[in-house]
């Protein structure tokens, strides 16, 4: 694991999600898609660090929202997808895209109930918003896994059960 | 034991008072402000329309038009208080105000947030609750302020909920941020006509005179008592598009 690289990655991410794709009201997650991508071509313990840092980092960019959420519930959800992954290897696109539609919707569920907790504002049509940007990430993110294999050095033609 | 305690840490950024971990937030903002900003200018250069020739640009006919409540709304006011003649020599609206001028770094305006990050902060005079102007309009208040950045919480976030006066009907009621770029006035005794003006309240210390901070997009019986309005306002100016704003700093 290049872990210059990885943080070089995810800053670039998070200003892209923070700034580019901040005002529009479709979009896709990048720092779900980078939890998934880890997740499932990383060996277990490097898979648990990365998930919480990009956890950590969807916090840091929500300015205002209560920090926390985001990095227990892609934390959690990282680390049971990199468990998954040692009894199912998922290579092919629409299962990857499947992967993150449900991780995203999943994760997004557990990061708004631990807002709830802490007396964060709700939102009416939560749901909505969760299968919206759940759907636009699965519909993105297997074509971004190629680029950041490249940029992470990880090759994704082997198998990978560890 | 190393999911444990990540997990901890995670509980612990969850428990701790947000006035600390907003610390980490901002000093992303601060280290990332030169990318965020680019970023931002790139994504309003892309859904920037060319304006055609013979006409004046919706966003310039908007700022305008809020010019024009504005002004008459305070030509009422000072209306009313030419009646009274009390004979005390009053101040015109937002006279002893200073208008801060401040550059928006990132914005997010979506269905869970309506927020914009501002490149000021305690440094400049800023403080909570102070109300936020775009093209003459109302658009938000402060809600958190840092040495040198500051977050406005617009009037549509879901979090947010500020005294409004609705056109002229001269009543008076709390206008709750809905997201989605919407904001709900719930429980009114009369319909209101689509296109009234919703303006902010006079807010003692903060401000002295009504502005206009929407307009009213739907009026629609309340679900729970038939015989009561909700309506639906939508700011009046396009809170995505924002590049600047300026703070209002009451008695500086």
């Amino acid at each position: 694991m290049r872990w210059f690289r990885f943080a070089v990655l995810v800053s670039l991410v998070a200003v892209l999600q923070a700034s580019l794709l901040a005002d529009l009201n479709i979009k896709p997650d990048l720092l779900l898609i980078l939890l998934v991508f880890f997740a499932i071509y990383c060996n277990v313990s490097k898979a648990i660090i990365t998930s919480f840092t990009i956890g950590f980092v969807a916090d840091v960019i929500m300015v205002g929202s209560a920090m926390g959420p985001q990095m227990i519930s892609f934390g959690l959800f990282g680390t049971a997808l990199a468990y998954l992954h040692r009894v199912i290897t998922i290579r092919k696109m629409p299962y990857q895209a499947l992967l993150i539609f449900v991780t995203g919707f999943l994760a997004g569920l557990l990061a708004h109930f631990l807002g709830f907790l802490k007396g964060e504002p709700t939102t009416p049509n939560i749901y909505a918003v969760l299968l919206g940007t759940s759907l636009y990430s699965s519909l993105v993110g297997p074509f971004l896994f190629l680029p950041s294999a490249w940029w992470m050095r990880i090759r994704t033609d082997r198998l990978g059960r560890r | 034991m190393l999911f444990a305690w990540l997990m901890l840490a995670g509980f612990i950024f969850l428990f701790a008072p947000q006035s600390l971990t907003n610390r980490f937030q901002f000093a992303f903002i601060r280290v990332f402000r030169w990318p965020l900003s680019v970023g931002r200018n790139i994504s309003l250069l892309a859904r920037t329309r060319q304006p055609s020739t013979d006409v004046v640009s919706r966003r310039e006919f908007n700022k305008l038009q809020n010019l024009l409540a504005d002004v008459i709304q305070q030509r009422d006011q000072k209306h009313e208080e030419l009646e009274k003649l009390s004979g005390l020599r009053k101040r015109f609206p937002l006279e002893g105000a200073n208008l801060l001028s401040a550059g928006v770094i990132t914005a997010a305006v979506d269905k869970l947030r309506s927020e914009l990050i501002i490149n000021r902060g305690q440094k400049d005079g800023l403080a909570k609750d102070q109300f936020v102007l775009a093209d003459n309009s109302v658009i938000g208040t402060m809600s958190d302020v840092n040495s040198r950045t500051a977050r406005v919480r617009l009037f549509t976030d879901s979090a947010s909920n500020i005294a409004v006066k609705i056109g002229k009907l001269n009543i008076e009621r709390i206008m709750r941020g809905s997201g989605g770029n919407l904001a709900k006035v719930e429980m009114i005794k009369q319909k209101v006509r689509i296109g009234t003006e919703i303006m902010a309240s006079k807010k003692p210390g903060f401000l002295d005179t009504p502005i206009i901070a929407g307009r009213v997009v739907r009026c629609e019986r309340n679900a729970e008592s038939p015989l009561l309005w909700d309506i639906t306002v939508r700011p009046v100016c396009d809170t995505e598009r924002l590049n600047d704003v300026t703070v209002i700093v009451m008695n500086p």
